[in-house]
């Protein structure tokens, strides 16, 4: 799986799953393939979960990153996300919905995909539950496939990584790489 | 061949005062500085000048030797008015002036007599534009600005100085006319010199060794020659539009309307110049007869209309004038924008008026703390960074992009908790089982750790904690601390 494959330029596309699947370490590896050719993104962030020191080490060039911090107001995320997919010039857009899914009515949905499409920007959405239903060009569900611990047993002294399994839930539009109901396996490195 | 005027006004600060308050004139005028009963005479007029008061005399020695004697505060407004306003008499003469300080303008008039006439009559004509100004000046024309300035300042209302009359001018001058500097004049004194003529006689190469420039200088006035670059005074330009209504606002879309127009007026003028606001000034003239001012911060230099009204609509969502408006005023701060052309194969970023409005709105709707790129400072606290203004720029340090040009390999990343989470864990063996926290209680099923990490030790913002990655019976897998100053668990964040 490459992380320029979840970019989907116009249009939005869908990370959700439990917490500890893998969902933030794809979201960083976008911002990490964004950042790196020049371009500019931005995070929406719910809960302030957003970590820069481990986004650094990733390789996200932070000062490319407009960071915009939502005081754990999923209707102020929205809007946010909202204002931000209007600027062209903006290579990704991210929203991190936090703990809460907010509710978004079909109509919101679909004018959101609108005007993604419109600035020709891409929408990654990380979400506990579904968001934006069909208006998202692909939808991918996380879970965790095991992870590795490094030292002797029986108490290891280092998390070595974590592997999440990517079920391809929805896939239209621009992301036509993708074929729903595939499992794609990706792994990560503590 | 070059030729000068000097425009000079006795007792400047006095004079100031005398323009603001023309009812002061021939009166004994003092302007002190300090408060009493410390306050000394800064400036006497020549009125108070005949009753032997003299700039450094107490006021209370003032006053006892002239009963009717008027005191005025020092004001810098009133003499910086006076010092432009003389400035811009003599910009009526000649477009080549220099501000010699308070009192004292010099103007290149090599080239008007065709123009104006003869030295006379320029020097006449520069006497009648001073004085329109509400000032008395006396004019020296010459060769030099220093014979310029001391026929001015020691001959009679007019003074034209023949070509070649110079030296002959200057002889009698003494040498504390010339601003030299008090060692120079205390060495020259020394040497028995006490006029200029004295001082041109000296031979000049013999100055030259004892004394080195400042003597060659010094010897260069005395023969009335100036070395010295004329500076010109560019007088800064007033970018200001303003429009009276003869009905009132009320409604803000009518406003923006109206301030749109008067935008597009000042905004043509600063491109017919090239140079763009960096700054917007709004005065909205109220119908209750107050002002309501607001200034409009630009995050780069613009003439964009849509740009600026943008800003300025978006100011006035949030701060409304209190009462109907009955008149508009913009002043543009402005500023030379340099344009900065994008790499080549550069991706396409926000253009400048639509991040500058963006970020406008998201700091309205987040708050100022809560929006810009993260930077992260030296401190050995892994959680730190700083938050500053977004630019889209690549980042400035080139090692920042020699790090981030490498491969690394896709990392498992944290969402911190902030603040951190406090939780109760239960320990085995020096190792955490069980984690309970708001209201659910998991098993650890595995841990790594402890990883001990400290700083600022040395202050009194001291840490210290072991750090644990655990992997919970509920499928979380996260890291918690254990704070060894205070005895607490709690949650850092959770691996995702």
């Amino acid at each position: 799986m490459r992380p320029a494959e979840l970019v989907v330029e116009g249009g939005i596309t869908e990370i959700f799953g439990r917490a500890s699947s893998g969902r933030t370490s794809m979201l960083v590896a976008c911002l990490r393939e964004v950042t790196r050719r020049g371009a500019v993104a931005a995070l929406v962030d719910t809960d302030h979960v957003f970590d820069p020191s481990g986004a650094a080490r990733a390789g996200v060039e932070l000062s490319r990153v407009l960071w915009v911090r939502c005081g754990r107001r999923p209707d102020r995320a929205l809007r946010a996300a909202d204002l931000l997919v209007r600027c062209p010039g903006f290579a990704l857009v991210a929203l991190d919905t936090g703990a809460l899914t907010p509710r978004v009515s079909l109509a919101e949905a679909y004018r959101l995909k609108l005007a993604v499409r419109r600035a020709r920007t891409a929408l990654v959405i990380v979400t506990r539950h579904r968001l934006v239903a069909s208006g998202a060009a692909l939808a991918l569900e996380t879970s965790r496939r095991g992870c590795e611990w490094a030292g002797p047993r029986p108490a290891p002294t280092r998390l070595e990584g974590a592997g999440s399994a990517v079920a391809v839930v929805r896939a239209r539009g621009g992301a036509v790489d993708w074929r729903p109901g595939s499992v794609h396996l990706a792994w990560w490195n503590a | 061949m070059s030729h000068f005027a000097c425009a000079w006004v006795p007792c400047f600060a006095a004079a100031a005062f005398e323009r603001a308050e023309p009812a002061l004139v021939d009166r004994p005028l003092v302007i002190v500085r300090g408060t009493p009963p410390v306050a000394r005479v800064a400036e006497a007029s020549a009125a108070a000048r005949e009753h032997r008061i003299a700039p450094g005399m107490t006021e209370t020695e003032a006053r006892a030797r002239c009963p009717l004697l008027v005191v005025r505060p020092w004001s810098d407004a009133r003499v910086d008015s006076a010092r432009h306003a003389l400035l811009e008499a003599a910009l009526t003469v000649s477009p080549r002036v220099e501000d010699g300080g308070p009192g004292l303008v010099h103007v290149d008039v090599a080239g008007l007599g065709r123009l104006v006439g003869d030295a006379r009559a320029i020097a006449d004509r520069l006497v009648r534009q001073v004085s329109a100004v509400g000032l008395s000046a006396r004019v020296g024309i010459a060769q030099s600005r220093v014979a310029a300035r001391l026929a001015a300042q020691g001959g009679p209302r007019l003074t034209v100085v023949p070509s070649g009359g110079e030296r002959a001018l200057l002889a009698a001058v003494p040498l504390s006319a010339l601003e030299l500097g008090r060692e120079l004049i205390d060495t020259f004194r020394g040497w028995g010199v006490r006029t200029l003529g004295e001082l041109a006689g000296l031979p000049r190469r013999s100055l030259g060794d004892r004394l080195g420039a400042a003597g060659l200088r010094a010897h260069d006035l005395a023969l009335g020659l100036d070395r010295d670059p004329f500076r010109v005074h560019v007088p800064e330009p007033y970018w200001e539009e303003m429009l009276g209504l003869e009905w009132e606002i009320v409604s803000l879309d009518a406003l923006a309307a109206v301030i749109e127009r008067v935008l597009e007026r000042l905004t043509t003028r600063l491109a017919v110049v090239h140079v763009s606001a960096d700054a917007v000034d709004l005065e909205l003239t109220l119908a209750s007869g107050t002002m309501h001012q607001r200034a409009i911060a630009l995050a780069y230099p613009t003439r964009d209309v849509r740009l600026i009204l943008t800003l300025i609509r978006l100011d006035l969502e949030t701060h409304p004038p209190p009462a109907a408006v009955v008149g508009v005023t913009l002043r543009a701060r402005p500023a030379v924008a340099r344009p900065t052309p994008a790499e080549l194969w550069q991706p396409p970023a926000p253009a400048h008026r639509d991040l500058a409005s963006l970020l406008t709105r998201l700091t309205a709707l987040v708050g100022a703390g809560n929006l810009g790129a993260a930077a992260l400072v030296d401190s050995h606290r892994p959680d730190a960074f700083t938050l500053g203004p977004f630019t889209g720029a690549a980042p400035s340090d080139p090692a920042v992009r020699a790090d981030a040009a490498g491969e690394p390999d896709p990392r498992m990343m944290l969402r911190r908790a902030e603040p951190p989470l406090a939780v109760s864990v239960e320990t085995g063996d020096g190792r955490p089982r069980w984690l309970t926290s708001e209201g659910t209680r998991a098993r650890v099923l595995a841990c790594a750790g402890p990883w001990r990490i400290s700083g600022e030790w040395w202050d009194t913002r001291a840490w210290a904690r072991d750090e644990w990655d655990v992997l919970l019976s509920d499928t979380r897998l996260c890291r918690l601390a254990h704070d060894r100053l205070a005895n607490h668990w709690h949650l850092v964040g959770l691996y995702d």
